[in-house]
């Protein structure tokens, strides 16, 4: 604290020794120290790249060059700030499910239809393209502004990265679906990252923008600016806060260098040193430095408190419930029940409709027609961040795992967005009970991505009870272990069941689905075909034809 | 005649959209290289057409010959020695996705320097078959007439090779799933290298046939990209009919803004229809959705 502080301090003096071209390549520096942060904001944890920063720098500038004859400065900013924010919000509200690439060139899109916009406004309307700015603002202040917003960026981040806010930014960026399956609300998440890191951008543009005593569409919203700040934001490290710095220093120097030297071979030398960089440094200067281990102390016995619902009625309850995609009908007409504390099976052939039946309940699919309640509350449409947060968790057929956290963190993720969250060292001393609980106890800190397939599913299951659920659905959990794990496996879901979690179990080892389940659902090509305790409806004529086929087996 | 101007006019622009975007599907599709530096290889060959044209007396047309398997042979070259290290670390295809357009933008640079340094900043162009026909009561000089064909004939030899012979079938099996290609005996990276040197010799003949009509300078290539890759991603990736069909829209609904409302907000209404898209069916026009 009292480094960083002692930092600021000297950083702040620089001005005051310095002048002219120093204090230029000064506001260079910060200019794009903030500009680099606050794209990692957004852009580090979910892996969204955005190429809108120029759109953002070019609102908070051209907010200044109309509005800085009428308002006090002050007001001038906070007017940049809202209407960046504000930007922000609308396209972030309609794009932000956008993925990959598609977000890159939506961005990239989304910069030049304003700058368009503006130029058109500019010529039919003001009848000028470009706007003089006549604000008495010295180059001094104009670096202790940007230096106060690099501040503020830093401090956001900072606290940004310690919050519940950082971490579902991190499991989004792994896995969006695991991310609303253990309750967190995706769009929201985003669209708050992507408007704070929008905030700062325009600040930057509108601090910037009395440099230029004269502004154009083509200087204020020129791509290049937005190309610039991804580069240097990944060559640093946009995993972590101070990556981008790491990028922004050595690029400006360079940028500064090839400019003075070699005007005619700007272009190829920059372009031959990005390649370079990009060869030598995969994950940025930040990925050479090496992680940090977590301390800890011995985990503490604590368990789960999840307690049976005194609720006679079903827990759970499908009525009619139908799903096609496109002429395949995965659902049909189906309706079952769960009571509290039961182990419910859905058996079936493959392709009968089992996994899509788990996509209805835990929101990832929509169904058609029919209903769902939950504790007789429909759910039926919900979001599946929303069912999460009422207390259904479940597993993935194919293991979903967050691939760049610590089996921990995996589970950590369960606490922070259920309904009453578990957040600190309460929630880390839980979390390592809760490895220890599905047999995952030592391996706490291994990524998760190390362990062995089994393990990824123990994991699995312990990011979904962390959740605190009523109801877990597990999709074919029980699959490819060997007879020993199976035993464990089998003792262990018994063991669920009897602290009073309702289970729907998905399943094809025959074996797990007599010795556990209460009753079985059993389905062929989407609909019900029969329904009642596992030795009963193993008997009947129309289960056997469907999984032996046959005339008359 | 208003709507036929629109229309011709629309057509021809739309038809090299569609074959420039028809080389990025194969480049970004198959060998998922998002290549950034796109159009900045549509306006070498577009000058290299212009130089032969001005220095030798080649007329464009013979100039694709010359052009067209030489860019062949560059991008091929490209693909194995500068973007082959990045393919053999990537463990993911998002990661390509990123590395590559990382490495493809400093491809730019080098590729837009090396024109800088040799042509300078200025517009070219030049006159050839600059011959003014009527057709259906519009007016239309040869050339265009004459880019539009031949880019139908090629984008529609390469369509009938993708989707008849067997080496188009390994490179649409490769688009749809590489590890699967592989198991099938597909040599996954000599298919994509191969479709990322024919995306790169389609791009070569879209820039000498546009050359014949259009001014050019070397800072023009990221237009072309972004075009592109708009045409791409609004005809889903990877699929050759939508691409050809949001060519055409694209051509059409440019040439149409420009003449009814305002030349100025041509590219606004690019981007704008792109967005709209996008909003509607975020995996493009014809893209199949995720799950």
């Amino acid at each position: 604290m009292l480094g960083a502080a002692v930092l600021v301090a000297l950083v702040a003096a620089f001005p005051l020794v310095a002048s002219g071209y120093h204090l230029a390549l000064g506001i260079s520096i910060l200019h794009f120290a903030v500009l680099a942060t606050a794209w990692a904001l957004f852009s580090g944890p979910t892996r969204l790249i955005s190429l809108a920063t120029v759109a953002f720098f070019g609102i908070g500038a051209y907010t200044v060059a109309v509005l800085h004859e009428t308002l006090p400065w002050l007001a001038v900013l906070a007017a940049a700030g809202a209407i960046g924010v504000a930007v922000a919000l609308l396209v972030g509200i309609s794009t932000l499910r956008l993925s990959g690439i598609y977000f890159v060139i939506f961005t990239f899109g989304l910069s030049e239809l304003i700058r368009q916009l503006v130029t058109w406004y500019e010529v039919n309307v003001h009848r000028s393209v470009g706007r003089y700015i006549f604000a008495s603002v010295s180059q001094r202040e104009i670096y202790w502004q940007l230096l106060a917003l690099a501040v503020a960026v830093f401090v956001v981040g900072w606290l940004v990265a310690r919050s519940r806010l950082g971490l579902a930014s991190r499991v989004i960026g792994d896995d969006e679906t695991v991310a609303r399956h253990a309750g967190i609300d995706a769009t929201r998440t985003k669209l708050t990252l992507f408007a704070v890191s929008a905030l700062f951008m325009s600040l930057t543009g509108a601090v910037m923008a009395p440099r230029w005593t004269y502004i154009d569409p083509n200087i204020v919203f020129n791509p290049l600016l937005s190309f610039e700040v991804v580069i240097m934001a990944l060559f640093g490290g946009a995993g972590v806060l101070l990556g981008p710095l790491l990028g922004v220093v050595p690029f400006v120097l360079l940028f500064e260098l090839l400019s003075a030297n070699f005007p005619n071979y700007f272009s190829i030398l920059l372009g031959v040193v990005f390649m370079v960089i990009v060869y030598a440094l995969p994950r940025g200067v930040a990925g050479l430095l090496p992680r940090r281990e977590a301390k800890r102390t011995a985990p503490e016995p604590a368990q789960p408190a999840a307690q049976a619902e005194a609720n006679p009625g079903a827990l759970l309850e499908a009525t009619s419930l139908r799903k096609a995609f496109g002429g395949l009908v995965a659902v049909d007409d189906l309706s079952f029940a769960a009571k509290p504390g039961e182990i419910l099976g859905l058996v079936g052939p493959n392709g009968s409709g089992k996994t899509t039946v788990l996509n209805l309940i835990s929101g990832a699919l929509a169904a058609d027609r029919g209903t769902l309640t939950l504790d007789g509350q429909p759910i039926a449409g919900l979001g599946a961040h929303r069912i999460a947060k009422l207390g259904v968790a479940r597993t993935f057929q194919l293991v979903r795992v967050l691939d760049s956290m610590s089996a921990l963190e995996n589970v950590r993720v369960g606490f922070a967005f259920r309904r009453d969250p578990l957040w600190g060292a309460r929630a880390e001393a839980e979390a390592l009970a809760l490895l220890t609980r599905v047999g995952l106890a030592g391996k706490a800190d291994l990524p998760a991505t190390q362990l062995t397939y089994i393990d990824q599913k123990r994991l699995e299951l312990a990011r979904a009870l962390a959740s605190e659920p009523k109801l877990l659905l597990l999709d074919e959990w029980l699959a490819g272990l060997n007879p020993t794990e199976l035993g464990e496996g089998i003792a262990l879901v018994r063991s669920l069941r009897n602290s009073g979690i309702t289970i729907v179990l998905v399943e094809h080892v025959m074996d797990a689905i007599r010795s556990l389940a209460d009753r079985c659902v059993v389905m062929n090509a989407g609909r019900r075909i029969a329904d009642g305790p596992p030795a009963a409806v193993f008997a009947e004529r129309e289960v056997v034809r469907a999984y032996l086929g046959g005339a008359d087996a | 005649m208003l709507a036929v101007d629109i229309l011709l006019a629309g057509l021809v622009l739309g038809g090299m959209y569609a074959l420039t975007a028809l080389g990025l599907t194969l480049q970004y599709g198959v060998a998922r290289i998002m290549n950034l530096s796109y159009g900045e290889f549509l306006v070498a060959a577009a000058l290299v057409a212009y130089s032969l044209y001005t220095g030798l007396a080649m007329s464009p047309l013979i100039g694709l010959i010359v052009v067209v398997p030489a860019a062949f042979v560059l991008n091929w070259a490209i693909y194995h020695v500068l973007l082959m290290p990045l393919v053999r670390r990537a463990r993911t295809r998002d990661v390509l996705e990123v590395d590559s357009i990382l490495a493809t933008f400093g491809l730019l640079f080098i590729v837009q320097g090396i024109a800088l340094v040799i042509f300078g900043g200025q517009y070219y162009s030049y006159t050839f078959l600059s011959i003014p026909v009527s057709v259906l009561g519009s007016t239309i000089a040869v050339n265009r007439l004459v880019a539009l064909l031949f880019a139908a004939a090629i984008g529609l030899a390469i369509y009938v090779a993708l989707m008849r012979t067997r080496s188009g079938t390994a490179l649409r099996a490769v688009a749809v799933d590489p590890v699967a290609a592989g198991l099938v005996a597909i040599d996954v990276k000599r298919a994509s290298g191969f479709a990322f040197a024919l995306g790169g010799a389609l791009v070569a003949a879209g820039g000498v046939l546009v050359s014949m009509f259009l001014t050019f300078n070397t800072a023009m290539g990221v237009v072309f990209t972004m075009k592109a890759l708009i045409v791409v991603i609004m005809g889903g990736v990877g699929n050759m009919l939508g691409a050809l069909i949001a060519g055409l829209l694209l051509g059409i609904g440019e040439t149409a803004v420009a003449r009814l409302v305002d030349p100025g907000l041509t590219l606004a209404a690019t981007y704008a229809l792109f967005l709209a898209v996008l909003l509607v069916r975020p995996t493009g026009l014809f893209g199949r959705s995720a799950r």
